[in-house]
Formats: C-alpha cells, structure tokens, sequence
C-alpha cells in the first residue's frame, strides 16, 4: 500500500492505494465518483478519460500512484455549483446521448478540445473526438452539440467555466 | 384525444441532467453494503472434455470467500431458464461447448482478487473436435448434443402461389450464395448485474443491466424456486442494449443465486473482453438465394434455403432465423416464394437478437438479388425497384407470410424522393469525372419494411401525487431510448399536465405487476399507447371528485387540456392541484389509474437508404460521402428522438457492413476480441446523415406510432454492398459477403471483381 496525494475537482484526498490500483478504480471505488465510466480497459473507447492538469488522460491505461500529487478533473467536477458547463448543456439541449455511458467521456474530451480550438469545424471536432466511442448516437449529434458549445463560450468570453 | 401540444416537439430529455454531470446509476456504480464480487473462469476451448478442476490454489487465496464448479452443487447443473430446446448447465458440466463458457465461478472482496484467483484455477481440458461452420455442422458426422439427434434445431418454412416451381414462368433466373459475417453488438456498457437478498422477507432485489425487467423476473424465480413476488428487479441506467441484454444468461442465475445463498450482496460487471466472449452475437448465416424475374425486371418468385450458424445453444437465435425469413420480402410484390430457414448449431457463443434481428438479413438478400437481376438484364438498378415496389393501390399488402400485412404509405413516392435528393444523373456526372482523378464513387440504393411490435402487450401503471403532479410506471425499460421524455410527452397531452409534473419510472418490478420490455422497437406503439389508456382512466377516476368540488353529477363533467367543468360551463372548472387537495382533506387513496395495451397487430414504417461511397483507386481506401434516408416514422412523439434512433441505428449499420465481424479460426478460437480488432466505427469514419422524414400514421394502433429503433440498420448491408459493386461496374465487382472490410474488397478487387 502506498500513501498518496491526489486533488480531484478542486478537493485534496490522502489515500493509500495499492500499486496496482487503476485511477479509474481509485476514483470509482475509493471516491465514489462513478461519472467515470469504463468501457473497455485497453485503452480504446475513451469512457474513462479525465482531464489530468487540463489533459485529457485514460484513467484505465493509468496506475493510481503515477498520479500522486496530480490535479484531476472528473465529470462530477465540471458543472459549478449546479450551473451546467456549456459543453454540458450543449450536450443536453442537442441530445449528443443517449445511454449516457460514453458521454462523460465526451464531454470532457471535448471541453480539452474548445480551449485548444474554441472554433473547430466538423472536421477537426470528429478527429479530436476519434478516441472516445459511442455506440448509441451516431456522433452527428455530439459534433453539433461540440459547435453549439463553441458558439455559446465564443458569446460569453471570459464568463464561462475553464473546466480546470 | 386531446389537442396535441407536446407531442411531436423536440424537447431535449428529461433524463439527461443527471447524466451529462457523471450522476447516471449504471449497475457497475452500485455499491451494495460488503459486497462480494463474482469473476467467472471461462472456457478456453471451443469444444472438449473437462478432465478435471483443481481450485485449491484460489480457494485458499486470502480475500477469496467461494470458488464453484459444476460438480460442487446440483445448482451449478441445473440447465438456463429460459432457453429451450437445448440449454447448458449455469457452470460447465463435464463438457464445454464454446470459447467463453463460464467453467468456474470466483467470490472475492473485489475484482482484482478474484481475477488473481481465476490465474490460479487449474483446469485441465482434452480438446475434441469442434464444428465451426454451418456446412460441417450439416454433414452431421459430429453432433454437438446427440440428444437432439441433428445439429439443425429449428426449420422454418414458408410458401407462397407455385413457390420453386414458379421458376419456369422467369424469363431470366439469377442464382447467388450470399453470407453474412457474424458480428456483436458491443454496448458501450458491458453487461451486469447485482443482487441482494434481505431473509427476514424472502426478499432478493436484483440490479440488472436488463432490457426486460419482467422476463428476468421469472427467470430468476424459476431458477431459484421462490416466487416472482419475492424477487424485485430493477433496471438502472443502462448503457445500450441492443437486443443483446434481453437473454437468459449464465451469470444472471450464478449472481442471484449467490445472493440468496450466502445472504451477501453479490455483483458481477463483466469486462469487454467478455462481452466479447460471453455475451450472444448475431447476423451469421449463408443464404442459397435464387430470383426469377420478368424481361421488364417483375418479380416472378424468390427461392432461398438458408443457414444460421447459431453457435452452441439456441441463445434467442431461433427467433432471428424466423424473423429473417419474415423479412426476405423487402418492400417488395412476390406473387410466388419458397423460403426454408435452418438453425444450426456450431462450436461457437450463441446466437440472440441485435438491433435488427433477421430484419437485415432479409432484407440483404432480397436488394442483394434484384441488383443482381438488374445487372443481368441490364436495367437500372433503381428502375427494378420502382417495378415492384408495394403500390399504394395494393394496400392493405398481404404478404403471403402470416399475419404481415403491409398498411400504409406510398414507397413508390417515397423511393422516387430518394432518386431526386440523390439526382441520379448530376451523380452519375460526378461519377465519372471522380474516375479521372483516380477516385472511384459508387452508388448504392435500398428500400425497406421495418416490421415493430406484433405481439404481446405493455402497460402504464399513474400514481396522482399529493402535490397534483403524476408518476407513470411501465414494464418497458429504457437502454438510452428516452421513455421519460417520450412517455411524459404522450401522458401531457392526455392529462393536460406539463412534462415537470410528471414523472417516468421504468424498470422496476415492484412500479408495476406486468410488462415485457425493450425490444423489437415497440416501446413508443405499446407503452405509448399504454400510456395514453391509462391517462383516460384516470381523467374517469377523477370525475367523481371533480363533481363532488363542482355541485354536479358526474356524468355532466368533462375534461379538457388539465380541467374539469359541467358541460357548457368551462368558466367554472378545478385541475388536478384542486383534486390532490380534496383527496387530502378527505383522506382518500390518491388516484390511479392502470392500463395495459394489447395488440398483434404489427406496424410497418417503411423508406429507403442511399450511400455514396468513394474509393481511391490505388490505394482503396473507402470514405462514405453522403448518406440520405426517406423515412416513415409514422405518428412522431419527439422529432429529436426519432432522428437520434435512425443516426445512431445507421451509424451502427455502416460497422456491420464495412468493418466489424467476428473472426474465429478453424478450432472455434475468436481471433475479434478487444476494440482493436473488432473495430466499431468511430466519429471520423462515420458520415453525416441526411434524414428526410415522410409520416404516414400507423393504422393499427390508436396513436398511429411505428418502430423507429431499427430503420437505420436494415438495409446496412445491401446498400454498401451495392454502392461498392457500383463504383467498380466497370469490373464487374460482385460482393456476396458482408461486411467488405478493407482486406476483403482489397482481395476481391485483386481476383478482378468476381467473387468475395
Ligand atoms: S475504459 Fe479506458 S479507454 Fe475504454
Ligand atoms: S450514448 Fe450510449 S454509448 Fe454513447
């Protein structure tokens, strides 16, 4: 067991893990922030990425201890105080899901990709998406739900949420 | 019925909130108090012996509370529920049957135990023989299960007019064998489940990743000897299912089971790997078609003998190769057909429906075969169409298979509406001009029935809450579909409420007494009609109060848009608030109101599919540049939703048809089984899809609602196949195997274009 520091959603946790422990699990089971989904475990379908300062990051293909001292955001952390993130509700208001399973892997994927490019075409928003999969939508919907939250943080420059 | 107001408005879906902030209860989220997890052993082999099983090593690793096998416990032998004629023991008796077969079963604190404990079980298999293929199986010198005496386990067979003889009257008589790739439906959540079991009530409460609520009830009830009232099951958010969370399986006996036995909390939440090995594939069959048509392209009659290749037990698999042969029909007038379907069972994970359900199969076979019959008469593949397409002056259609009668629409129209957004001859322009820059564009067409519901019933079971605002139970489930909007759509209408009074609760066994489930696209035609009777008997249950608050008789009370009044008087009238506040004061009941909508009368949405597809020439690699849908939904609750089921359902067709199958190797080993090498299409490959919707009301229900869920799938298959023969005419290219990944259309493309 090894002790360890990890800041999730602005909160510090002291843990101790076992070496072997995925982050995923860690913030699953340990945290209980269930947002974090898993998909597939080899590192393919994008269901459990989380931002690790500010970088999208496979929480399943990451040891827990790697991440001593790391700053995470998870889907939980991403809406403040009740208020959705633009990308959130961009999602809500385009129906970019539908089981919801792969969604928080999206979104925060996406939210990566609008502070890299806040105004991608369709291209560059499918090829920044290519990594996460979704079995339910199809992705048209997600990819107008990704130009709509452009639109909408290119309105509301410096107000909206950074998502760090 | 009231004046529509919600119905048919794209609303975004009240379930979303909770789930775009990482607050969805997927079955792997529940924690249960010192819950035991289960991790299975499985079956390496495609077929052999178990010599023995030696668990002493895992029995004794610390953190492990139960290894099983077959030979501990009658239980363990015990064949499925659910699956008949044949069904294996819940854990591996002597024999396995397929790569995958769960063999030993492992408790442990957590999954990383259990998994070290599975490294630490020893079995020790003598391989035998397996039956991988369909034209093996038939030879019948190995039976997988001699007392069934053949592998062939269900023959379905349908005649119509002369059937085979008919033949003689064509004027022209293409022959093609036609196979279809198997593939698995891979929700992006893999399958779970968890129990509890509370012995001071004989109450065990089952999680469960489950399209059917209600079926898996029984199921479990039966397995265990309690009865259905002892056995609640719930169905969280569940994250896809696609046909494939509908079965009976091994580990939905071995959790409940568990639960009971050790009253301990027990969950099991497979990985991929075994969704990839365990959980029931689908599409694979070889069809043996042949089409006799006029000089002018008229269908005289369609011979096909078929195969499924079922894998080792039944599954649901039967029923795929039934409904295929229920769907080889298309949209199509065939005056004469002789139709035999055989379900056969191999060395392999079973069969069981997905998205589709022999409705793609059906429909591959017969667009597959008038594109060839156009060839050989050297007609144009949309014209073949146009001739024999079901008039509208031949409705009510009988299709000569029982109980399908086609009802409403016009194809011809529609199918003519897809030609001009396509603009044939701009296209064929393009076409050619494409060639000289090396890039080939190809053009494939396809029409199709979706057949939904037909059978069974479902219900609604309201609940008019103290504050005046409504809670709608039904036995239908929901995988992503969004019943909670949809649903509470239909019931504003009814009761003239807004969609924050009401509340949709699926999924549970203990919101309602009855109901089938998810599947087959017949929530919206059941439950939504469900829904809709169950509203009336509600406004009926309320009138007697209304009176009471009015002074009248109650038969002078009617209803409109959320108020009662006395007819011909709407200026004095009391809603639902008022009615839950004299309900208080007289310390009554609340009202409810329960329903259930019966009905075999199947709906028939209908459309058609055009692709582009563009390959460069030397490198062949294949990008879709347009896809266009003309689609009925019949009567639309929410537009959004509607489109969201075609996208996604189509989106999901293209992998079927381009890139995913399942590959074993000649000893039954699955060589497909990580996201690796079974590759689901992703957001660069995946085209934009156009959708132009033509709705015509279904006329065998009262809201006139269809399936939607499966409109995109059906014709996958036949139209890339189509659109890639298309770009290589010149060739002469001929595909008679779905899905042409990359390497199969490269080979073909190589052999010259004739076989695949
Ligand atoms: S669960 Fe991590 S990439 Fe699929
Ligand atoms: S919404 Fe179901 S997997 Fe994406």
């Amino acid at each position: 067991m090894i002790p360890m520091t990890l800041t999730v959603n602005g909160q510090s946790y002291q843990l101790t893990v076992e070496p072997r422990w995925l982050l995923a699990d860690v913030l699953r089971e340990q945290l209980h922030l269930t947002g974090t989904h898993l998909g597939c475990e080899h590192g393919v379908c994008g269901a459990c990425t989380v931002l690790w300062d500010g970088r999208p990051v496979r929480s399943c293909l990451t040891l827990a201890v790697t991440a001593d001292g790391a700053n995470i955001l998870t889907i939980e952390g991403l809406a403040a105080e009740g208020i959705l993130h633009p990308v959130q509700e961009a999602f809500w208001q385009e129906h970019a899901l539908q089981c919801g399973f792969c969604t928080p892997g999206f979104i925060l994927t996406a939210v990566h990709l609008l502070q890299e490019n806040p105004e991608p075409t369709r291209e560059e928003i499918r090829e920044a998406l290519a990594g996460n999969l979704c079995r339910c939508t199809g992705y048209q919907h997600i990819v107008n739900a990704v130009q709509r939250a452009a639109a909408a943080l290119s309105d509301n420059h410096g107000h909206a949420p950074s998502g760090q | 019925m009231a004046a529509s107001s919600w119905i048919g408005r794209p609303v975004p879906r009240i379930e979303d909130r909770p789930l775009i902030q990482g607050l969805g209860r997927y079955v792997s989220d529940i924690q249960l108090p010192n819950q035991w997890t289960l991790v299975l052993v499985r079956s390496p082999h495609a077929h052999a012996r178990i010599r023995a099983v030696d668990v002493t090593e895992a029995q004794r690793l610390p953190g492990v509370f139960y290894v099983a096998t077959a030979t501990d416990d009658e239980v363990f032998r015990r064949p499925l529920p659910g699956m008949s004629p044949i069904a294996p023991p819940v854990l591996a008796y002597e024999r396995v049957y397929y790569v995958g077969q769960p063999v030993v079963a492992i408790l442990a604190e957590n999954r990383y135990v259990a998994e070290d404990a599975a490294d630490l079980v020893k079995v020790q298999y003598e391989p035998l023989p397996s039956v991988t293929n369909v034209e093996h199986a038939l030879k019948g010198d190995l039976l997988l299960h001699p007392e069934l005496g053949s592998n062939i386990v269900d023959h379905v067979s349908y005649r119509r007019g002369a059937g085979h003889e008919a033949l003689n009257q064509a004027d022209v008589v293409v022959q093609v064998t036609l196979r279809m790739g198997r593939v698995s439906a891979q929700p992006m959540e893999p399958r779970g489940i968890a129990a509890i079991y509370h012995p001071a009530d004989d109450l065990l409460t089952v999680y469960h990743a489950t399209q059917s609520v209600h079926r898996a009830q029984e199921r479990i009830a039966e397995f265990l000897g309690m009865p259905t009232s002892q056995v609640r099951v719930i169905a969280p958010d569940v994250g896809g299912g696609f046909g494939v969370k509908n079965g009976t399986y091994p580990e939905e006996a071995l959790v409940t089971y568990f639960a009971r036995h050790w009253g301990h909390p027990v969950k099991w939440t497979g990985d991929r790997f075994e969704e990839f090995l365990g959980t029931y594939q689908e599409r694979e069959q070889t069809h043996h078609a042949t089409l006799g048509v006029k000089k002018d392209g008229t269908i005289v009659a369609l011979v096909d003998t078929y195969y499924q290749d079922n894998g080792a037990f039944p599954g649901g698999g039967i029923m795929v190769s039934r409904n295929t042969a229920r769907n080889l029909m298309g949209p199509y007038r065939i005056p004469h057909f002789a139709i035999d379907g055989y379900t056969v069972l191999t060395n392999k994970v079973p069969q069981a429906p997905y998205r589709g359900a022999g409705r793609p199969q059906g429909h591959y076979v017969i667009e597959r075969l008038l594109d060839r019959a156009a060839d050989t008469l050297g007609l144009d593949r949309a014209e073949i169409r146009l001739r024999n397409l079901v008039r509208p002056e031949d409705l009510p259609y009988d299709t000569g298979i029982p109980d399908l009668v086609y009802d409403s629409g016009n194809y011809p129209e529609v199918f003519r509406d897809l030609l001009d957004l396509v603009d044939l001859p701009a296209f064929r322009r393009e076409q050619a001009e494409a060639r000289q820059r090396g890039v080939r564009l190809g053009l494939g067409l396809a029409a199709y029935v979706e057949i939904s519901a037909g059978f069974g019933f479902e219900g609604a079971r309201l609940v008019l809450s103290d504050n005046g605002t409504v809670t709608l139970y039904t036995g239908a489930t929901n995988q992503g579909q969004g019943h909670r909007t949809s649903l509470a759509q239909i019931l504003a209408d009814t009761l003239g409420l807004g969609l924050e009074d009401i509340t949709v609760v699926e999924g549970d066994t203990a919101g309602i007494p009855r109901g089938i489930g998810t599947f087959g696209s017949r929530t919206m035609i059941m439950a939504g009609n469900a829904t809709h009777m169950a509203g009336e008997r509600l406004i009926e249950a309320a009138k007697p109060w209304a009176a009471e608050l009015l002074e009248a008789h109650r038969d002078d009370i009617v209803f409109d848009a959320g108020h009662f009044f006395v007819k011909g008087v709407p200026s004095r009238s009391v809603n639902w608030r008022d009615l839950t506040e004299r309900l208080k004061a007289a310390g009554s009941a609340p009202l409810t109101g329960e329903e259930y909508f019966s009905s075999n009368v199947a709906t028939y949405g209908f459309g058609a599919h055009a692709v582009i597809v563009e390959i460069d020439e030397a490198t062949l690699q294949l990008r879709i540049q347009r896809y266009l849908i003309v689609h009925d939904s019949g009567t639309v609750v929410n537009p959004l939703l509607t489109n969201g089921q075609v996208i996604g359902g189509t989106i999901q067709g293209l992998g079927s048809a381009l890139w995913e199958e399942m590959q074993f190797n000649e000893d039954g080993q699955p060589l497909t089984t990580s996201f690796l090498d079974y590759l689901l299409p992703a957001a660069v490959e995946s085209p934009e899809i156009e959708i132009h919707h033509r709705d015509y009301r279904a006329p065998g229900n009262p809201f006139g609602f269809k399936g939607v869920g499966e409109a995109g799938i059906i014709p996958s298959q036949a139209v890339i196949l189509a659109a890639v023969e298309d770009a290589y005419r010149d060739i002469q290219l001929r595909l008679d195997y779905a899905p042409v990944t990359p390497k199969r259309l490269f080979a073909t493309v190589a052999e010259g274009g004739n076989r695949a």
